[in-house]
């Protein structure tokens, strides 16, 4: 069938709303955006092909840079898929300080994703207020872990440090600060008649295309499936983890979605600060050969290791399925597609929160 | 229109936004204490134990160097990803980074290292390449010929009847020499890292050689 | 040095446009890049203006440890942006390759191969801070005098 299409307009590799390179092909009829497709190729690293034949000590440094805003949840469903290989038991406190650098890192990624979202419909003054709140999840993180971005905090059989009695207090205080100021800046999003008018009704991704495109995390939560590996991770399932929904599909849903799991992440925390049982925080153990496919929730949603290993813990074959290529596939055959104006195809984009490092990798 | 401008009026005549907005000063520009930087030297000497070198993560961030009468660690920036895994693996505490070294000697974590020398009988030819290229292998017998034979029982590994054979794994360094001098890949080193932790034995940071 | 010199060199070194390329990073230190944005580093506040646009920019800070498909493309990035420029490699990966740098990847560092670059910044990813000390340390020699060197 013949296709009309009016304007090829290219959007990209260097594009002063995306923060990587990807280039999207929008086919346009008057204004009216009638399909997009997506170039990748720019970030193809083959970090899969280093991984191979190598311990566990560099492979985990190599998996925390296939991404380095989820850093951790990397680390952590590579370790924890380790440890499942080798049988290492990991002591309760390990248990729970994974936890919780895993939601302050998915903390700052919300919140990144969001800054993002605002600063890409112009709303400088909240993307502002975000990246502020953002310093201070940060700021926690590093008095964690002793590093900003890249965490390197777990290894197999535990984490690499403790938690300081002061910086439990600190972080409770944080916590309690960071909480505050979210409350006034997710009432500001969900009731502003400016960002409603850029955000509501636009790029819509119903259940069923969801389910047909294969979306996962927040974009998925965001159209009312309910969907979360973290409900099946043993740590998660103590504390009670329930998974954040919206139905409404568009790209204020998908915000809000990510605004609810801040406070849902904040909840786990202290949850967390008020188990933590005294005790070891490294078992050891050694590293063995075996298979195994093993999946966490990132941030963007499912993140699944395919690991094999050889008798001396060696890496001998991996592949890594990360999750923002599903959404970047949503997004770009389901969400952008009848948007109704070439500038909503970048905010709609940037709602998914497409990660361009992971997907390539 | 009136109500979104109201809104937007309400949000910025808070009294602590107009007192940000006219006292604003940012936070100057340091870096905190607990930050993991570069690794820097404590000033205890080195004792040429080379678990830095195995342990990094990066390939060319770190060496150790003779200088003057003793080694010295050596970081190189632009290589070194700063992930502190050098001063915990580091037996005599040479080097420090951010609160690493601290927090190993109150939690009493360390990291364990053993090295496996595995051969492919498959790809192994006998060439004795990787027995004369072995540091350890040259200081237990200096007499030791281009075929990799020797007469002494110390060296990790020599050639015998036209096969190699291990003789003493818990010798090996993990330098990887004998890989990179194999012609056919046979010889592989594995490295195998182990966190533990004694909390019981709390030894002071002053303790030690 | 005549006094119109004096005015430009002042004027460059207090507005300076940056444009940002990720040529293959893990995006840990563009999200480093963009936290300097942040009310608490506040980059705008030393005349410093992070846009994307390569057409107005004076400074180009170049994320990553060069993958092949940016071969032809960065050069032609570095075209586009107008006389005096100055390139910066912001993390290990434009320096050394990073962990990238291994015998099977398909990286291809470092980038002053490609285009000339004016100072570095190490670390993976550095901090916000290291990253505004490097574009504050050569926003006053870089652009200094350049229609006299010029010519």
């Amino acid at each position: 069938m013949k296709r009309t299409v009016d304007v090829n307009i290219p959007l990209g590799p260097v594009h002063p709303c995306f923060k990587e390179p990807v280039r999207l092909k929008c086919e346009t009829r008057g204004e009216r955006v009638i399909g997009v497709e997506v170039e990748l190729g720019y970030m193809k690293k083959g970090i899969e092909r280093i991984m191979k034949g190598r311990p566990w000590q560099e492979v985990m440094f190599l998996a925390e840079r296939v991404c380095g805003i989820c850093s951790v949840i990397h680390n952590m469903v590579f370790i924890e898929a380790i440890e499942r290989i080798s049988g290492i038991d990991v002591p309760k406190r390990a248990a729970f300080l994974r936890v919780i650098a895993n939601e302050l890192d998915r903390m700052q990624s919300h919140l990144l994703a969001n800054f993002s979202y605002c600063y890409t419909i112009e709303h400088e003054t909240l993307a502002m207020y975000l990246l502020d709140v953002r310093e201070l999840v940060m700021d926690e993180l590093e008095r964690l872990t002793g590093a900003r971005v890249t965490c390197a905090y777990i290894i197999p059989g535990g984490v690499r440090c403790d938690i300081r009695a002061e910086d439990q207090a600190t972080l409770r205080i944080s916590l309690d600060r960071i909480e505050s100021d979210l409350h006034r800046y997710a009432k500001m999003f969900e009731t502003g008649p400016m960002i409603a008018l850029r955000s509501k009704g636009i790029g819509i991704l119903t259940q069923e295309s969801a389910r047909r495109s294969h979306a996962v995390g927040p974009t998925a939560r965001g159209s009312g499936i309910n969907v979360d590996m973290r409900t099946l991770h043993p740590t998660y399932q103590q504390l009670g983890f329930v998974p954040v929904v919206r139905k409404d599909c568009d790209n204020h849903a998908r915000i809000m979605v990510r605004f609810d799991e801040l406070f849902a992440s904040i909840r786990i925390i202290r949850q967390c600060l008020d188990t933590l049982q005294k005790g070891i925080i490294r078992g050891g153990g050694i590293c063995k050969a075996g298979e195994i496919r093993y999946s966490g929730e990132a941030p963007r949603g499912e993140l699944t290791y395919t690991i094999k290993t050889d008798e001396f813990g060696r890496i001998t074959d991996i592949q890594i399925q990360t999750p923002s290529i599903m959404n970047i596939e949503a997004c770009c055959h389901e969400m952008i597609v009848g948007v109704d104006s070439i500038a909503d195809v970048t905010s709609t984009f940037v709602s998914a929160d497409p990660c361009i490092a992971c997907t390539e990798r | 229109m009136a109500v979104s401008l109201f809104w937007y009026m309400v949000e910025f005549a808070r009294f602590e936004w107009i007192k940000k907005f006219l006292f604003a000063k940012t936070a100057p520009l340091i870096t905190p204490a607990h930050f993991r930087g570069f690794p820097e030297p404590t000033g205890k000497a080195c004792q040429h134990a080379l678990f830095c070198m195995m342990v990094c993560p990066a390939p060319g961030a770190i060496e150790v160097l003779h200088e003057g009468d003793g080694w010295k660690p050596k970081i190189h920036k632009g290589h070194c990803i700063r992930c502190g895994l050098c001063v915990e693996a580091c037996p005599n505490g040479v080097l420090r980074s951010g609160r690493v070294l601290e927090t190993m000697w109150d939690q009493g974590t360390s990291l364990l290292f053993s090295f496996r020398i595995a051969i492919d009988p498959d790809l192994c030819m006998g060439c004795g390449n990787c027995c004369t290229a072995c540091p350890v292998n040259k200081l237990a017998d200096a007499q030791m010929g281009a075929g990799g034979h020797s007469a002494t029982d110390e060296v990790i590994m020599r050639v015998q009847g036209g096969d190699i054979l291990v003789l003493h794994e818990e010798k090996c360094t993990g330098c990887k020499t004998c890989e990179q001098s194999c012609p056919n890949d046979a010889i592989r080193i594995a490295r195998i890292l182990e966190g533990i932790q004694q909390p019981i034995q709390k030894p002071s940071p002053e303790a030690g050689p | 040095m005549s006094i119109l010199q004096n005015v430009k060199d002042l004027v460059r070194s207090r507005s300076i446009h940056v444009s940002y390329v990720d040529v293959g990073s893990c995006n840990g230190c563009d999200i480093e890049v963009l936290a300097c944005l942040a009310p608490r580093y506040d980059i705008e506040q030393y005349g410093i203006y992070v846009h994307n646009n390569p057409r107005e920019a004076d400074v180009l800070l170049v994320v990553g440890a060069f993958t092949p498909g940016w071969e032809e493309k960065l050069k032609g990035l570095w075209n586009k942006i107008p006389e005096p420029k100055a390139a910066i490699a912001i993390g290990n990966c434009p320096i050394s390759g990073c962990v990238f740098d291994r015998r099977g990847s398909y990286v291809d560092p470092p980038v002053a191969k490609h285009i000339p670059i004016a100072a570095e910044v190490p670390g993976c990813p550095p901090r916000p801070t290291e990253i505004l000390q490097a574009i504050l340390s050569i926003r006053d020699s870089v652009f200094a005098e350049w229609e006299v060197k010029r010519k």
